[in-house]
């Protein structure tokens, strides 16, 4: 950081790419003063995380139905590997077809790029439950909805709070792509809005917000499952390595 | 070490082999029966096929897939080389780790697509920028990968290599890289798939050449089926690279264990 400043301050580097660092940090005020960036910083968040959640109820129910049913599973696999091979990138453009430019468009990104880590790691962790809990389940004529909520899925829990995490960062850089390319808001709008408008250093302001809500989400997540659920710090950390 | 543990508890574990293909193929047939090759936004997906063709003809395809490849492959030897030697560098010397580790840590959480507006203003709209940013993105698993693997170093290798009075360069070669060979190989499993992405990624938000810009064009113009078959060509490729990368693993592995 010191060397990008005194390289910038010398000259050595040309001002009109690269601003130095304390003028990227000065150009942080007008924006939140104008509401802007507080703006797109909060239309992004509100994405990724609704998109989030739609992600978890979709990819834990499509998880537990494949780990829990063998024929689903055998007659259905392979499609979803066929289907996990297109990266959601490339859908990108699909999307812009399908739904115009949208937020709807953006979500369904969101959601779609999140179910996948998701439906995975549910899936491994209905497969990881010992076989006695099915056992139990079936010697308390438990019915199958209450099976599932009182014996699978907390058995299942430390593979599907690392999938959650996963699908976190998934989601929002599905969001920050889908507004790069067509969303008229959020930070990935804005980024590329000050980019065409030579504004290099509120580029990198909106560059260092994306990069922040990153690093605060996980640190979130991570605060919050530890508080919420504090036995499956062991399953994360394995997640984490 | 986080991206390859994360990667191996989302890979499922057993195949469904082709049985497992029926609802896609059903999904498929169901859409071409209903849909009509000329409806504005999901056409037939025989159409898909038939607007790839077009390309293949006039010749448009091949130059565009390769322009891919090239960056794709030029951002995986990049990101493999430097990711191996800032890995030996940072897991060698604690000193070094402790002082670029938080940097390091910023620069990871940075989303790579808000990097191609920077990259694209700091080094114009060509090839550089592209791969620079396939780079920046797929660096870090073989990096972490490495890093780990040299703190994990069975301490007599080393006090064997000096023992011998090994140089610097034998040492590398002879003792520490064929130690290290495996996690680096694993960290390229990761990365590749993580390059190809972003080399898209790039492609489609650059607009320049390659596989994703071709798509984005064919989305600009209302040309759905043949954006929707080129998304199909993007997938198969992702195919190829997920079953290069396993057979470069198999063999990398295997020779080690039969030595």
């Amino acid at each position: 950081m010191a060397v990008w400043e005194l390289a910038v301050r010398t000259g050595l580097a040309d001002y009109q790419s690269l601003p130095a660092p304390t003028a990227v940090l000065a150009s942080f005020e007008p924006l939140i003063a104008s509401g802007e960036l507080p703006a797109h910083l909060a239309h992004t968040l509100t994405v990724t995380l609704a998109g989030w959640v739609a992600a978890a109820v979709i990819g834990v129910s499509f998880g537990v139905l494949l780990g829990l049913s063998a024929t689903a599973y055998r007659y259905s696999l392979t499609s979803f590997e066929v289907v996990r091979a297109v990266p959601p990138v490339a859908l990108v453009p699909a999307a812009v077809l399908i739904f115009g430019f949208s937020m709807s468009m953006e979500l369904v990104l969101v959601v779609y790029a999140g179910a996948w880590p998701l439906l995975l790691n549910t899936l491994g962790g209905v497969w990881a439950v010992p076989a006695e809990r099915f056992d139990v389940a079936a010697m308390l004529r438990l019915p199958r909805l209450a099976a599932i909520r009182k014996i699978v899925l907390p058995a299942a829990l430390p593979e599907i709070v690392v999938g959650l995490r996963l699908a976190l960062s998934m989601c929002l850089v599905l969001a920050v792509v889908a507004e790069m390319v067509g969303n008229p808001e959020g930070l990935g709008r804005a980024l590329v809005r000050a980019r065409q408008a030579l504004q290099p250093e509120q580029m990198l302001a909106y560059v260092v917000t994306a990069g922040v809500l990153g690093v605060v989400l996980n640190a979130g997540f991570r605060t919050a499952a530890r508080a919420v659920l504090p036995t499956t710090e062991t399953g994360e950390g394995a997640g984490a390595g | 070490m986080s991206a390859a543990t994360a990667e191996s508890v989302s890979r499922p574990v057993r195949g469904s082999g082709l049985r497992g293909l029926l609802p896609l193929v059903a999904l498929l047939g169901l859409w071409e029966l209903l849909g009509s090759p000329d409806a504005p936004l999901l056409p037939a997906p025989s159409a898909w096929g038939l607007a790839v063709w077009e390309l293949v003809e006039r010749g448009r395809l091949a130059p565009e897939l390769l322009a891919t490849l090239r960056t794709f492959a030029t951002g995986v030897g990049l990101a493999t080389v430097l990711g191996a030697a800032l890995g030996l560098s940072l897991g060698k010397s604690p000193a070094t780790d402790r002082a670029l580790g938080p940097a390091l840590e910023f620069a990871r959480a940075l989303p790579p697509a808000a990097m191609v507006p920077v990259a694209t203003l700091l080094l114009g709209f060509g090839e550089t920028a592209k791969v620079v940013v396939v780079v920046i993105a797929a660096l870090w698993p073989v990096l972490l990968n490495t890093r780990t693997a040299v703190r994990g170093l069975d301490r007599t290798l080393i006090d064997t290599a000096h023992t011998l009075q090994l140089g610097r360069l034998d040492r590398l070669g002879k003792v520490v890289g064929p130690a290290l060979w495996p996690s680096i190989v694993l960290g390229v499993r990761v990365a590749a798939p993580i390059a190809l992405v972003i080399t898209l990624l790039v492609e489609i938000l650059v607009e320049l050449d390659g596989l994703g810009a071709l798509i984005t064009e064919s989305q600009r113009t209302f040309r759905s089926a043949r954006a929707y078959g080129l998304i199909g060509v993007a997938g198969v490729i992702s195919l190829v690279v997920h079953y290069l990368v396993g057979a470069l693993e198999r063999l990398v592995l295997g020779y080690r264990r039969s030595a």
